[in-house]
């Protein structure tokens, strides 16, 4: 392995100048070190290593001259969670409350183990999980014999019945390729091959003049087209908050704010975990920490893989714009990236065009700022597919973070070296789509490892899949609404304009389970502040509920997180009225 | 659900909707409702605390809120009933208007005319993209001005103000008199956004720059604004490498635009002027739906509120004489013709025979700054109207008022510098 890796080193122009140490452990995985000059050099040599068949993974320290990520310390934290002592116990703990956690949350809460989940943030989907497209792929674009294609086959159809028990958006309007060249047309068949491999449903080729009758807004003429039917989209974030609300009805605590800074290691199946809350104790962790799940896994010594970060920036338009197809329609981008998806240009649920994503290596995991270029890129890829998008269609952008491996593929199992330390790692796209098959899997591994322990465990006789249909004022007819208002009047009292958003359906959602305490925490699950005016307008007014809701100050209230009130001080209680100056 | 009739009703209790309404019921509209979504109707004067209201029309400077009480006082006489805290939600090319609150429910109003005066709303960071992380502490000048004046709190400690329209300048005063530090005021443009008596009072006396040709590129901070990158930009509008500054900073302020709000005409159906970015509207404000009229900032964004009560009562004299069956609704349009210099205009056509009494009144902005210029009006080669101006900017608007003598049969507007 060690013989390839340089071999293939040496015979790349760019990368063979550079001095790169690799070490290859009994569980084959290789540790690369050296020094290079810049971060997309630093991927593209764990790629190499990557590709490399025998090995099983990558651990890539090489850095960048003159570039240096801060690695934090988190001393005098832990010194305050061991001051404020065991604030929790239970038997399966879950780090991370993206899509992965709170699926596995869910899905564990049929049994009769207790759960518990904890975030750094305020909220729940607050990682990769609310910044991203939103696609429910079929599957047939994973590299068939990898778990993501395994995984991603299956999620793909339980997401129906997801769909059912828990009532969120979800638009299965399937998809077409098109192509309009030989070499397009060889892309094509492929994506056709690898969907037949890994077994994806209703994918095959279509016949174009039929296509053509149905999406006469097609340009040019295509010479090949690929059909599949199970491609959906849902509002992520819309997801993730109805799988907390549900696995924490069935009894799973979640601990929010609480940000997971080491790990004591007891025993087998014995843990203590340090968060900024307190220290929690558990028997089993599930480590989904999205970019930090390397990190995670070093707090109990056993990181084999690295998490490179990269970035994805997608722009949101107006409801007002059309799409110009009745169903997702996706060309074949000449300058497709090979790992993350080319990118393309859909519709969400709610009726948005969305476009993108974009796909750029950072050395900053947490960086989801947004810069020019990635927006950019995902504006050209917006107006190549629909040609009247103006950038004054723009509602919103926003910048996601995926969290990949060097080999490109989910590290799901448990720890050879740590028991009781499950590791679901490196969900980086189609980690949505795939999320429901990744908790079922999660689920088998710790009910195995129970029975191997003796751990009892037992059917949780109060599951309950299914979660109480929220109140959709908006998409209601005029005498509906009026029911609606006349059985409680705050359902009358309109908050968000720009999406009709009414008062009701925020005291609604301020007082489910998983209480938001942010402007953003309820607009994610009401979209109030999500339309054209992005709450310029209702922000003040969603304020003043949270305030009286919560019991607090208005300058208590927070835009998202911690340290983000929207208000810096109050100036006095009775204001102006009249002329002063 | 609750049913409803009435003569005229009025979307948005704003100077626009206000000075309709009491216009409408002055000139014999039994049954005038106004329906209005905030609990107070008055509009954006409502938070406009400063002065310099109502110097066109009553020649003097009042506050937004005396501005606004003046034709509230006058709807209030006039028995005029108000819906408030009632959204309107859809209406129709029947005019029939959908609207709801708390204690009716829904609300279903069948009117003989609707008068739209729903306002603007503020362009949004995204809007004129500005780059970096989404923390808490950018804010439209609106939002801004609202909690200031309104609610009683302070948004910030030190702030930076993006566009030097008169929302910009204004809370550039009000913020520095709140004790809040103004850093400067930046706009993307060369030229100064507002008014220049609103540059002299709101910052040359309190000695805030104004930085011209610069604009904010990125923001930065995860939680609260920490800082922003202000750039210059060249006559492209283009960032211009290596001129990147860093502010500290915990609030950014965004004047950087009004845009009509119009989805409820849109849903409607009815065309849109591009420009404008409100309803295309004729001599007396009407629509391209009979009946229905668009008056004040829902139809073009005004400089002067003088003007938008204006164009209120034209509105309501256009519904008035619908409702009477005298609307020239047979008579084809003629296009008013937008000549040299001239950009946002309205109203956009006329119908020859229907000017009334009141005369025609054609409101709008020259494409760039003009000294000593003239305002024409012409039908053909021969002119209905003419006004010297010693200096004319884009963000103050002209008007001319052509008189219904001058009987035009077509209209074109330039402005010759
Ligand atoms: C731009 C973009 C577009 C995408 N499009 C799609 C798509 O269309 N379809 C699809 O299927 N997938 C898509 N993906 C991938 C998908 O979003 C991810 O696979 C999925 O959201 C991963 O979920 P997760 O729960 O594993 O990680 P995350 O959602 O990132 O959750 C990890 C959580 O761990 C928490 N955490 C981390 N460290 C700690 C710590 N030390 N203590 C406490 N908490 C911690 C974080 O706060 C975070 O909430 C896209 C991704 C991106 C970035
Ligand atoms: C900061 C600032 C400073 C200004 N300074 C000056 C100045 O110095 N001098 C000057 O002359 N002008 C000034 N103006 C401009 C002036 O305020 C506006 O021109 C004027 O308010 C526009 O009036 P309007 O009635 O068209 O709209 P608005 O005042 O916006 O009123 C619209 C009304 O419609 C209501 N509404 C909208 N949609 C609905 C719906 N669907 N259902 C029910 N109700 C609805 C709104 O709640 C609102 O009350 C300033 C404006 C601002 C923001």
């Amino acid at each position: 392995m060690i013989e390839t890796f340089k071999q293939l080193l040496a015979k790349n122009e760019q990368l063979n100048k550079y001095d790169i140490g690799i070490t290859i452990d009994e569980d084959r995985v290789a540790t690369l070190t050296g020094e290079v000059d810049t971060w997309q050099q630093v991927v593209d040599i764990g790629h190499i290593a990557g590709g490399i068949k025998e090995i099983y993974s990558v651990v890539n320290n090489i850095t960048v001259k003159g570039l240096e990520i801060p690695v934090p310390d988190y001393t005098k934290e832990i010194e305050t969670a061991r001051k404020i002592g065991v604030i929790h116990e239970t038997d399966v703990l879950v780090i991370g409350a993206g899509v992965s956690g709170c699926s596995v949350a869910r899905t564990m809460s049929k049994h009769s183990l207790r759960v518990a989940v904890v975030d750094m943030h305020d909220d729940v989907s607050m990682g990769a999980s609310k910044a991203n497209s939103g696609a429910i792929h079929p599957g047939h674009m994973a590299k068939a014999g990898t778990l993501k294609a395994k995984l991603n086959v299956k999620g793909n159809a339980m997401f129906t019945q997801l769909h059912e028990e828990l009532g969120f958006d979800m638009k299965r309007r399937g998809g077409y390729g098109i192509g309009y060249d030989e070499e397009d047309k060889k892309v094509l068949e492929y994506i056709v091959k690898t969907a037949k491999l890994n077994g994806v449903p209703g994918c095959d080729f279509f016949p174009v003049d039929e296509l053509l009758k149905l999406e006469p807004n097609i340009k040019g003429r295509p010479i090949i087209a690929t059909h599949n039917t199970t491609m959906g989209t849902v509002e992520p974030y819309e997801v993730v908050i109805a799988l907390a609300n549900s696995a924490a009805l069935n009894g799973v605590k979640f601990i929010l704010g609480a940000q997971v800074y080491g790990i004591e290691i007891l025993g087998d199946r014995d843990f203590t975990v340090i968060t900024r809350k307190g220290l929690i104790r558990t028997k089993y962790i599930v480590n989904a920490a999205g970019v930090h799940a390397d990190d995670v896994a070093e707090m109990v010594d056993d990181k084999f893989f690295t998490i490179h970060a990269r970035r994805g920036t997608i722009p949101i338009f107006d409801k007002r714009i059309p799409y110009p197809y009745s169903t997702g329609i996706g060309t074949v981008s000449k300058t497709r990236n090979v790992e993350s998806k080319g990118g393309g240009c859909g519709m969400t649920p709610e009726g948005n065009i969305n476009s993108g994503p974009s796909a750029t290596e950072t050395p900053y995991k947490d960086d989801t700022a947004t810069y020019k270029s990635d927006l950019d890129y995902a504006m050209r890829i917006a107006y190549s597919v629909v040609d009247y998008l103006k950038p004054s269609d723009v509602i919103t952008y926003f910048t996601g973070v995926r969290a990949a491996d060097y080999k490109e593929d989910f590290i799901i199992g448990m720890s050879k070296k740590v028991c009781g330390f499950v590791n679901v790692a490196a969900i980086q796209s189609p980690g949505f789509a795939s999320s429901p098959a990744v908790a079922e899997m999660v689920e088998g591994i710790i009910l195995d490892d129970c029975k191997a322990a003796d751990i009892p465990v037992e059917d949780n006789p109060n599951y309950d899949p299914f979660l109480k249909p929220k109140a959709n004022f908006r998409r209601l007819s005029h005498e509906e609404q009026d029911r609606l208002i006349q059985e409680n009047p705050k359902y009358g009292h309109v908050i968000c304009r720009c999406e009709t958003i009414t008062e009701g359906e925020i005291l609604d959602v301020i007082h489910s389970p998983i209480v938001p305490t942010s402007v953003d925490a309820i607009k994610r699950r009401t979209r109030a502040g999500m339309g054209r005016c992005q709450g310029g307008f209702c922000q003040q007014k969603v304020v003043e509920i949270l305030a009286r809701e919560l019991g607090k100050d208005w300058v208590e209230i927070n835009l998202k997180d911690e340290g983000s009130n929207v208000l810096a001080a109050h100036n006095r209680e009775e204001a102006t009225t009249d002329e002063d100056a | 659900m609750k049913m409803l009739n009435c003569d005229v009703a009025v979307i948005g209790g704003g100077p626009a909707g206000l000075a309709a309404a009491a216009k409408a019921r002055q000139l014999g509209a039994e049954n005038v409702l106004i329906l209005e979504r905030d609990i107070r109707s008055g509009g954006i004067l409502r938070q406009c605390v400063h002065d310099g209201f109502g110097l066109v029309r009553f020649g003097k400077r009042m506050s937004g809120g005396q501005y606004a009480q003046h034709f509230l006082d006058e709807v209030n006489e006039l028995g005029i009933r108000q819906l408030l805290n009632t959204m309107v939600l859809e209406i129709t090319k029947d005019r029939v208007i959908y609207a709801c609150n708390e204690t009716d429910g829904m609300l279903r109003i069948t009117c003989g005319a609707i008068i739209l005066a729903m306002g603007c709303r503020e362009r949004t960071r995204q809007q004129v993209f500005i780059m970096g992380t989404r923390p808490a502490g950018i804010l439209t000048a609106g939002a801004v001005q609202r909690y200031i004046n309104i609610e009683g709190y302070l948004p910030g400690k030190k702030a930076v103000i993006l566009g030097s329209g008169d929302i910009g300048l204004i809370m550039a005063r009000r913020m520095t008199l709140e004790g809040m530090e103004v850093e400067g005021v930046y706009e993307l443009m060369p030229t100064l956004g507002g008014l220049r008596r609103n540059k002299v009072q709101c910052l040359d006396e309190f000695g805030i720059p104004l930085h011209l040709s610069t604009t904010v590129t990125q923001v930065y901070g995860e939680q609260r604004l920490e800082g922003l990158t202000v750039q210059q930009v060249d006559e492209n509008r283009n960032p211009i490498p290596g001129t990147e500054r860093y502010i500290e900073c915990d609030l950014l302020v965004l004047a950087v635009g009004l845009i009509p709000e119009n989805e409820l005409s849109i849903a409607a159906g009815i065309e849109m002027d591009p420009t404008t970015r409100g309803p295309v509207v004729d001599e007396s404000m009407m629509t391209s739906i009979p009946g229905i009229f668009a008056c004040g900032n829902v139809a073009a964004v005004f400089d002067l509120v003088d003007y938008v009560s204006e164009t209120g009562e034209t509105a309501a004299r256009g519904a008035v004489r619908f409702l009477q069956g005298e609307i020239c609704a047979d008579e084809p349009y003629v296009q008013i013709e937008k000549g040299e210099n001239v950009g946002v205009m309205i109203p956009q056509r006329f119908h020859p025979s229907c000017i009334g009494d009141e005369g025609l009144s054609v409101y709008l902005r020259v494409t760039k700054p003009l000294e000593k210029c003239v305002l024409l009006a012409k039908d053909g080669d021969r002119e209905v109207y003419r006004k010297r101006h010693d200096i004319a900017l884009p963000p103050e608007m002209l008007r001319a008022d052509i008189k219904k003598d001058a009987a035009p049969a077509a209209l074109k507007l330039e402005v010759n510098g």
